[in-house]
């Protein structure tokens, strides 16, 4: 039996996100535009082992904010195309502030795969990664991978597989933002669950998070706006 | 259940917060999450004691100094385009050599001198064929620019050329648009949508359009080929040089009349450099090539056989003399000794020639073509050019299309030698040479600046949302090459070139 899995590969512009999907999907490549915008769409798709696994390349983004096109972008495909696995492309040699959209995509819930691209330019330049400690940290899985070598192909399609099939169980971490914010993130939480319409699709924690924060799309989506 | 009350409670939330943190709770969320990496950063990385200079450090020292950053950027193109126009020379030579192959095999499948012949041999050989051969040049170019990308080196380029464009009161972010107008002035033009003010993005994609673009490639290739072999990779890079100068000055004039104010500040990323890999750099130069590969099947053919057409009909037009009685009179004149073999066919060639351009002065192409030819005429073009530079508003490449279609037209002789070769000799009726080298250099210059495709023009329209923008472009790219290359072409016969 073929099972398909759809991933989303997103990460910071320059992260290496290019290379790695022409790793994964080779010449079976297919550019087109996402629906309504001008922004390129580019899927491609994949055979391992028993699995077809298609690939969807978000817009390089450093955020998931409301304000530029090409987060939305990626932003609307994960919450409301759902992939099964998100695989989050990380620049090694710049972890701090790529870790920041890993954080949005932790918030999000989505099944979360981290990449640890260009591990040796890290390594060379004298910062030593514990990846088991970083995925301890996280509470995903995190391959480091070296994507002009083509290396950790395989291991990075397992660790998805594995997400996909619920095999992998990193305990759930959540972002604390502190007592008193936790505090009015709960109340909103506790009024959305009451609504089935808004359940169904998002996840609570994340939409009060963005309510808060004051993000218009999601203010938008709660008043029934389009 | 009503939703108000989620909105309510938001707002009741972000007030108790603003309250607590002084600060807006944007704010304080972004700062928590930093505080969080922070804190896995810590207990997963170790640092090393001292922080070297990465090599990337090393490199950025040399390609961003403040003295050496342009000329290094300004080199890196020149190289680019000499090794693009070396390269495709032996390349461009196959092609050349398989299509007259095949024009001369499938002439023969039709019957001679019939419509159909024409329009297989003259209409779609002729011009498709003559776009294709620029394929080699344009895959070369896109391959060059795809590994100063993949490498890193443009966001370099960018950040170095950032200093200079906000000099001249132009968005540091105006830059990316503006090289991906080298590759199409479509991505270019849509690429300006990162730049937040509206003031930098429309002055951005005004002048967007004076990026040569690979569809040009061609009508260059042709020129330079045709009359500065020696120079070409020079050449082609003054050209494109040119082009640049325009934008800025056009842009500056722009900021400063059409739209003034500020410039918004702008900090770039440098992403570290990188070995660009062989799979990405084809991959990359694919995506783009295989563009002007569609464009010559679809666009390009259709424009192609609508030039043929337009040249060709009326099919038998009224002619000022009758051809077929004076051949005839030849053949009978050597029939009965009065002229030798050599002398008929030199007055039956000459006869036909003259058939051919006749026909063609009386085509419909013809007509435009002589409404057309004063406009051109004081840029040294005659109306042949004019009627290129007309179809070029489909797609630049249709310029040297029409051509190619044009004199495979024009010239009743079987054998059909390279368009190249065709250009070289023709002339005006006074038997002066049509191209010489200042014409030809005209021709580029002019190419280059005037009216934008016509997808360029509706991706204006769709980016601007109104049609006085694009209009404008239109208008003031076309005046301004006029007023350009009546300068090159009038300065140049003072100076005593061509």
């Amino acid at each position: 039996m073929v099972r398909k899995i759809t991933i989303a590969l997103a990460g910071n512009p320059n992260s290496g996100k290019t290379t790695i999907f022409n790793n994964l999907t080779g010449a079976r490549q297919h550019v087109g535009n996402w629906p309504g915008v001008t922004v390129e769409k580019k899927e491609g798709s994949l055979r391992f082992k028993d699995y077809e696994i298609k690939v969807v390349d978000l817009p390089g983004t450093y955020s998931l904010t409301a304000y530029s096109l090409d987060e939305v972008v990626a932003r609307n495909f994960v919450v409301e195309e759902r992939p099964d696995v998100v695989v989050d492309i990380v620049d090694a040699s710049n972890l701090e502030r790529n870790l920041y959209l890993t954080t949005q995509f932790m918030e999000l819930g989505v099944n979360l795969v981290i990449v640890l691209n260009m591990s040796d330019r890290a390594e060379e330049s004298g910062h030593k990664i514990d990846t088991k400690k970083l995925s301890e940290l996280l509470g995903v899985p995190v391959i480091p991978t070296i994507g002009y070598k083509n290396r950790g192909m395989d291991e990075l399609l397992q660790a998805i597989v594995d997400v996909a099939e619920g095999k992998f169980d990193g305990g759930h971490v959540t972002l604390s933002y502190g007592e008193e914010i936790e505090e009015e993130i709960r109340k909103i939480e506790e009024l959305i669950q009451r609504d089935a319409g808004l359940m169904q699709r998002y996840s609570s924690r994340w939409m009060a998070i963005k309510l808060l924060e004051g993000d218009e799309e999601v203010t938008k989506k709660v008043t029934g706006e389009k | 259940m009503d939703r108000r009350e989620i909105l309510d409670q938001v707002r009741k939330s972000r007030e108790h917060l603003r309250g607590i943190f002084d600060d807006e709770v944007e704010t304080v969320i972004v700062d928590r999450r930093y505080g969080f990496i922070n804190g896995i950063y810590r207990r997963a990385v170790s640092r090393p004691a001292i922080e070297r200079l990465s090599a990337s450090d090393q490199i950025d020292r040399i390609v961003l100094n403040r003295v050496l950053g342009i000329p290094i950027f300004l080199f890196l193109m020149w190289l680019m385009f000499k090794i693009t126009f070396t390269l495709s020379e032996v390349p461009m030579g196959w092609v050349e050599t398989g299509q007259e192959w095949l024009g001369n095999i499938c002439g023969r499948f039709f019957p001679e001198g019939s419509a159909f012949q024409s329009l297989v041999v003259d209409g779609i050989i002729g011009g498709v064929g003559s776009v294709i051969i620029f394929v080699p040049i344009i895959f070369l170019l896109f391959f060059c620019m795809a590994i100063l990308e993949d490498s890193g080196y443009m966001a370099r380029a960018a950040f170095v050329m950032d200093r200079f464009m906000h000099k001249i009161g132009l968005h540091g972010r105006s830059f990316i648009p503006m090289i991906l107008g080298l590759g199409c002035n479509i991505p270019g033009i849509m690429a300006c949508r990162t730049i937040d003010q509206e003031r930098d993005r429309l002055t951005t994609i005004l002048v967007n359009p004076f990026m040569s673009c690979g569809a040009r490639l061609p009508v260059y290739a042709l020129l330079i080929g045709a009359f500065f072999p020696e120079k070409g990779g020079t050449l082609l890079y003054s050209i494109y040089i040119l082009g640049i100068a325009m934008a800025i000055i056009m842009a500056r004039i722009f900021r400063k009349y059409l739209f003034p104010g500020p410039t918004a500040p702008f900090v770039m990323e440098l992403p570290p450099y990188r070995m660009p890999t062989i799979k990405g750099v084809i991959i990359h130069m694919w995506e783009r090539g295989v563009l002007y590969l569609k464009k010559a099947g679809t666009i390009i053919l259709a424009g192609c056989v609508l030039v043929w057409f337009l040249g060709n009909f009326p099919w038998s037009p009224e002619y000022s003399k009758d051809y077929d009685r004076l051949k005839q009179e030849a053949r009978l004149d050597l029939a009965s000794g009065l002229i030798m073999k050599e002398a008929m066919d030199e007055s039956i060639t000459n006869l036909e020639n003259e058939q051919a351009r006749e026909k063609m002065e009386k085509s419909y192409l013809g007509h435009l073509g002589r409404i057309i030819e004063p406009v051109v005429k004081p840029l040294g073009f005659d109306w042949k050019i004019g009627v290129g530079l007309f179809g070029g508003f489909i797609a630049k490449e249709i310029v040297v299309g029409t051509l190619g279609t044009l004199y495979a037209v024009g010239e009743a002789d079987e054998e059909s030698a390279p368009l190249r070769e065709r250009i070289q000799r023709d002339t005006w009726p006074d038997g002066k040479k049509i191209y010489t080298p200042l014409t030809a250099f005209t021709l580029m210059v002019f190419t280059l600046l005037y009216i934008p495709c016509v997808a360029a023009i509706g991706v204006i329209y769709r980016e601007t949302n109104s049609w006085k923008w694009p209009l404008f472009a239109a208008g003031y790219t076309t005046a301004l090459a006029w007023i350009v290359s009546f300068i090159v072409y009038q300065g140049g016969r003072l100076i005593g070139l061509g």
